[in-house]
């Protein structure tokens, strides 16, 4: 029996000669009379043996049928004589009605050999057809769709039989064995198998399509079989299997990977047997490596996801991998070499290295891959998402295990990339989810252990190569996931690679604004130039970078810092594409069709539910903080409030609710802030509070509370500032307890508010200390002099332009203008206005950005053309924005540089 | 010539045509006092639209004489209506004609609002007329500066200079500089005379008032200032802006030209190197010019003619701005005085 397995090959290579045959025939001489001779002939000659065969065993009133049957048989064989596939065609529906007749005669299972001969002849017959095309072309039109009708036909039928039909084709004059029938019970055990497994079934029966259409199909499929056979017999005795044994199977199982026909499952199965049989731990490892690749080829489409059960298959093996690998540090895994033929025969024993190709690292990410797109796939409002989440801690180890036996191989590079492979699943989660995650992993760890060697005990009963679990199985997390992130991050930091290192930076500012250290993470953002460089990395990176900075805007307005909040999200809500940009969803454009490629390729990109951030909230803390600046600024420039638009989100948003004839009461966020904006204006900081407070997104805050008290305060300060604005051109002077009293604000505050615009010159006006009053000063432009001073600005930029013009004319690099013509425009500012206007001049580039003064040293390297103008704008505007926003200035003008580098235009 | 030393006035028609080949620039331009109050009148009924209308009179020398003038109806954007417009000023002349009034155009007048008249219409009207004529002028009538009690009349006409090299069409910097051309040397303005009958001088003196104060004197007194000012103002920045865009094209043409250059410079330098090797091959050199290369297009320099005109423009706004502030000064530094005599008057009136 063995023998005859594993001269499987054999048995196939005489069928495929048998075939040949055929096909010789058919080229020699006329081709369609005389192969229909020869199948004629040698049917005749099989068919009086079958006949025979039956008269024996069958009484007369079988015998009729089967008479009846054989003529048919006979009607066929003329016809295809003469290539008649329509009258075929009738004979083959005639023999398939006759065949149920003589099946309920003989009242047994099996189908009569002739009608399988039958159907091989057609068979056979129909494949020289086919690959005779010239004949095909001129065959009547009826003909050939005759012909046609009869491939899919007996595709259809044949598939039925198609055992019968591969046996008969094995052993074409042989009778019956007994073995054969033991083998055909044996396939139905198999195929029970199959049936109980309902994610194997459909694949079994994709299978059995494909092997339809070919020849080869079928033996694919014995081979499947015998291989519980081989079970057996590996069961047996197991001293006479060999390494040689082994090996040659598992090349023969590895060679017939992505072949078509070949069942994916089944191979997994057979690999993983021959895991068991395996002689040496090299061995051992190396079909180990090829059953996780096995299990990756389970799934071949880029979109769907691997199966759990198998993912979690994969992990195990991956594990027991590992278990060899740390039970033999000899073995080395390497995919550069190509190993030596034998490499695997070397023993336990063996002294000297062993050479295995593999790479833990792809392996590794390829199953982070479909562990996120599993979670992409699977509704998140399902239970069995929480489950699949459940599987997170189990890759953790894993990956926390392959990371360590990286380090200790020394392969730091491959280290650091297994490392981001965790700090990109940790980063997200806030310390609760993390402590979360850690008792989900300490309490499965104590009911997983009972499970997981069970698993290893009935497949590895009868392994030869027993591998102790050397590898944790457990987790071992910090409590802390800061402590956890810091000593990945600082690993990817020494060895990673460029975009290892750069997600990784992103995965810790993420992580770090989550934890509400904002100044730690705006420090990382700015030192890492990452800002920069972004648009120049891939999407992903990308959409992490987006992510960073929605994180970080969150985290600046959670610690107050309303400027820099706004900095980080106004670019997200620029184009309106939060969505697309965080990668949470789909967002349509009305202007603009995707392709199905790309909404394809935008689907692969989703984040998985849970990394979510939360859309509402976004925008809330954006409007809020767009509110916060926009209201007082516009009150300050009434005149030409086109001119200083700080978001031009916030400003169409306001323009369009303007526009509305009557306001209902506020539904979604945006009416919310609208309402609270239009309340605010009026400096009713009270009812604009309220509008706010009322949203219910505040909830997600962890401290809520603390957060809606800032917000209160800013909203109060805000409103006072505008409230200065719009009306001091209504009073002579105002009391300080007045306004401490409008706006319920202390008196220090107050103070504090009036005072630092009076020295930012938005407010014409002087402390009059005895009375405590503010005593204004009209020092309100006519518009003579404001059309003066825009003269003088035009002008200025006008002999700003000329003097490059010169500069061009007389030498100096064309390639640099735009980034000079920039500094200039600030240097006009500053150079050709005093009070008041230079003040709004130099607020307005520090904050739009002219990202100039930025953190990276202020461009120190630019040729200073302009000289001691240009020089001294860049100090005025840093000097104004480290003055303005206590300590935030580096940071002010870095989200706004991105603004400017992203637009790529400068208003 | 004899223009200098003859009075204008004596020179009869016939002594002028014995001397036309000789073609004096022009002096001066006379207007008749009917002329210039049938221009005001016109300008001023019609004040905020721009109205023009035909000057007609005599060339005598040096000076030019407008007798008479009518004005055109108010064009609108419409090609019939336009050539109506033509019907209408051919047909008037020969109504003219034949009632034996001076029916020889010499140029137009036109209206115009806070001095912007430097445009490139009017350059281009000014070319056609001087197809015809010699001798054009075209006078100007600007109602708003009117107001402020001066006699807003200006007579202006395009230098020679000029005027040839907009006929080659050619305004490129190189040019310019051969015909040492500036903005200033575009328009000419030329001193105008109001000139009456001597009937009808003595019929005004006859009618003049005994008070001295006309309303033109009270019109200098306004005190309202800056209304005028702050259009001046925006209209210079308007120019600031014209004139910038006008910057940036030519900072872009700078831009493609300096970028030509490298292409080309490349292109020879990959052309010499070519002919270096096929001249060690032994081949016959390949040329070091390739007019249908797109590289050696000459791209075409933009104009000059529109900043010359906003420079104009731009000279006149502040010469406007220069005058009025000029008797702004004056009439506030003489208010104190005015108000010192007036007041007790006022108050004499008061108690009464």
């Amino acid at each position: 029996m063995a023998s005859r397995f594993w001269g499987q090959g054999d048995s196939e290579s005489d069928e495929a000669s048998d075939y040949e045959e055929d096909i010789e025939d058919e080229e020699t001489g006329e081709p369609t009379a005389q192969t229909a001779e020869n199948k004629y002939l040698r049917g005749t000659a099989s068919d009086s043996d079958e006949s025979d065969d039956q008269k024996r065993v069958v009484r007369s009133a079988k015998d009729k049928r089967f008479e009846e049957m054989s003529a048919t048989v006979d009607q066929m064989k003329n016809a295809m004589k003469i290539n008649d596939w329509v009258s075929l065609q009738e004979s083959f529906d005639k023999m398939n009605k006759q065949l149920e007749k003589v099946m309920r005669v003989m009242e047994s299972e099996k189908v009569p050999t002739l009608y399988i001969k039958a159907l091989v002849m057609l068979e056979d017959f129909l494949n020289q057809a086919l690959v005779n095309k010239e004949a095909k072309k001129k065959m009547s039109s009826s003909n050939a769709k005759a012909l046609n009708a009869m491939k899919q036909k007996l595709k259809k039928n044949n598939k039925q039989y198609e055992d019968q039909i591969n046996i008969y084709r094995e052993h074409p004059e042989s009778e019956e064995e007994p073995e054969a029938d033991e083998e055909e019970d044996e396939d139905e055990e198999s195929d029970l198998e199959f049936e109980e497994d309902p994610s194997k079934i459909a694949m079994s029966d994709e299978d059995d399509v494909k092997d339809q259409s070919e020849m080869e199909g079928g033996w694919e499929k014995m081979m499947s079989k015998k291989d519980k056979l081989m079970d057996k017999q590996f069961a047996k005795d197991p001293s006479e299997i060999t390494w040689d044994i082994v090996n040659k199977k598992f090349k023969e199982v590895v060679a017939a990977r992505g072949r078509r026909g070949t069942g994916r499952f089944e191979q997994v199965e057979q690999l993983t047997f021959l895991t068991k049989v395996a002689k040496t731990p090299a061995q051992k490892l190396e079909i180990l490596f090829s059953v996780v690749s096995a299990q990756f080829d389970v799934n071949p489409g880029l979109s769907g996801h691997m199966p759990i059960h198998v993912w979690k298959n994969c992990v195990q093996n991956m594990l027991v991998i590992l278990d060899i690998l740390v039970q033999y540090p000899n073995i080395v895994v390497d995919d550069t070499v190509e190993p030596d033929e034998n490499e695997t025969q070397k023993g336990a024993d063996h002294n000297g290295p062993i050479q295995i190709w593999g790479n833990l690292v792809a392996f590794l990410e390829r199953m982070d891959i479909e562990f996120f797109k599993s979670l992409q796939c699977i509704d998140p409002h399902t239970r069995e998402y929480i489950e699949r989440l459940r599987d997170e801690p189990m890759f953790l180890v894993l990956a926390q295990n392959v990371q360590e036996y990286l380090e200790r191989v020394g392969d730091l590079k491959a280290a650091a990339k297994v490392a981001l492979r965790r700090v990109e699943l940790i980063y997200y989660k806030p310390q609760e989810v993390y402590d979360a995650m850690r008792k989900l992993a300490e309490q499965t760890e104590d009911g997983g252990n009972g499970e997981e060697p069970k698993v290893e005990d009935s497949r590895g009963s009868s392994a030869f190569v027993n591998t102790p679990e050397l590898v944790p199985r457990k987790p071992t997390f910090p409590e802390n996931s800061r402590t956890v992130m810091d000593a990945l991050v600082s690993l990817i930091y020494k060895s990673g690679d460029e975009r290892t290192k750069a997600r990784a930076m992103l995965c810790d500012i993420y992580h770090h604004a989550l934890l509400d250290e904002f100044a730690t993470s705006r420090d990382l953002l700015l030192m890492s130039h990452l800002q920069d460089n972004i648009q120049h990395m891939d999407i992903s990176s990308q959409i992490l970078f987006n992510r960073a900075m929605a994180q970080l805007g969150l985290c600046a307005f959670r610690a107050g810092l309303i400027i820099e909040a706004h900095g980080c999200l106004s670019e997200l809500y620029s184009g309106g594409r939060v969505k697309e940009l965080l990668a949470q969803g789909f967002s349509q454009s009305r202007y603009y069709e995707k392709t199905p490629e790309q909404e394809r390729l935008e689907r692969r990109r989703q984040m998985p539910y849970h990394m979510h951030i939360n859309l509402e909230l976004l925008e809330s803390v954006h409007l809020s903080c767009a509110m916060l600046l926009e209201v007082p600024s516009m009150a300050a420039n009434v005149l030409d409030d086109k001119r200083r638009v700080i978001s031009k989100t916030f400003r169409r948003l306001l323009e369009v609710s303007e526009r509305q004839t009557f306001t209902g009461p506020p539904e979604n966020v945006r009416d919310h802030v609208m309402a609270a904006t239009r309340s605010l204006r009026k400096g009713d900081f009270q009812k604009a509070f309220d509008v706010i407070e009322s949203l219910d997104v505040w909830k997600l805050l962890r401290n809520r509370d603390g957060v809606l008290e800032m917000l209160k305060s800013k909203i109060k300060e805000e409103a006072l500032r505008t409230y200065l604005f719009s009306y001091t051109s209504s009073y002579d002077s105002l009391g300080l307890d007045q306004l401490t009293k409008m706006f319920n604000l202390t008196a220090a505050e107050t103070k504090v508010i009036v005072s630092k615009m009076m020295i930012n010159d938005e407010l014409q006006a002087s402390w009059d200390q005895p009375t405590q009053c503010i005593v204004f000063h009209d020092l309100e432009h006519t518009r003579l002099q404001a059309l003066a001073f825009q003269l003088t600005e035009k002008l200025s930029i006008l002999a700003e332009s000329n003097e490059r013009a010169i500069e061009a004319k007389i030498g100096g690099g064309g390639l640099d203008l735009p980034q000079r013509r920039r500094d200039g425009q600030d240097f006009a500012n500053h150079a050709a206005s005093g009070g008041k206007w230079h003040e709004n001049s130099s607020f307005t580039h520090g904050r739009q950005g002219s990202g100039r003064s930025g953190y990276g040293g202020g461009g120190g390297g630019r040729p200073q053309v302009l000289g001691q103008g240009y020089g001294y704008s860049k100090g005025a505007s840093n000097l104004r924005a480290g003055g303005g926003y206590s300590g935030g200035s580096r940071y002010q003008d870095a989200p706004t540089r991105m603004v400017t580098l992203n637009k790529g235009a400068r208003a | 010539m004899a223009n200098t030393t003859t009075p204008t006035m004596a020179r009869s028609f016939l002594q002028v045509a014995a001397t036309e080949e000789v073609a004096p620039p022009l002096r001066a331009v006379q207007i008749e006092g009917l002329v210039v109050l049938k221009i005001i009148k016109h300008c001023k009924e019609l004040s905020p639209s721009l109205v023009t209308g035909q000057l007609l009179g005599l060339d005598v020398g040096s000076v030019l004489e407008v007798t008479n003038c009518f004005p055109f109806p108010i064009r609108e954007e419409d090609e019939e209506i336009e050539a109506e417009g033509a019907n209408y000023q051919l047909e008037m002349m020969r109504c003219l004609r034949e009632v034996n009034v001076d029916n020889n155009t010499v140029g137009w007048y036109q209206s115009m609002l806070f001095g912007c008249f430097q445009t490139v219409e009017l350059i281009e009207t000014f070319m056609n007329y001087q197809e015809n004529i010699k001798r054009c002028v075209c006078i100007i009538y600007d109602p708003s500066r009117a107001n402020q009690g001066v006699l807003a009349l200006k007579a202006l006409k395009l230098s020679d200079s000029f005027m040839d090299l907009y006929r080659s069409n050619n305004f490129t910097g190189e040019k310019l500089r051969e015909k040492n051309l500036s903005w200033v040397d575009i328009f000419e303005e030329i001193p105008i005379k109001v000139s009456n009958s001597a009937l009808i001088s003595a019929f005004m003196t006859e009618l003049e008032d005994d008070t001295p104060v006309t309303q033109c004197d009270y019109d200098r007194l306004q005190l309202s200032t800056s209304p005028y000012l702050e259009r001046n103002v925006e209209f210079l920045i308007e120019c600031m802006d014209d004139l910038s865009i006008e910057q940036q094209k030519f900072q872009y043409y700078y831009r493609n030209l300096s970028r030509q250059q490298a292409q080309q410079q490349a292109w020879l330098q990959k052309r010499r190197s070519e002919n270096m090797s096929r001249k060690a091959a032994g081949e016959e050199p390949l040329p070091e010019e390739d007019p249908s290369n797109p590289v050696f297009k000459p791209i075409p320099e933009p104009s000059r003619l529109d900043s010359f005109l906003i420079t104009n423009q731009i000279a006149n706004y502040c010469n406007q701005i220069n005058g009025y502030v000029t008797d702004l000064k004056d009439r506030l530094i003489s208010y104190p005085g005015f108000w010192a005599e007036l007041q007790p008057i006022i108050f004499d009136e008061g108690l009464a």
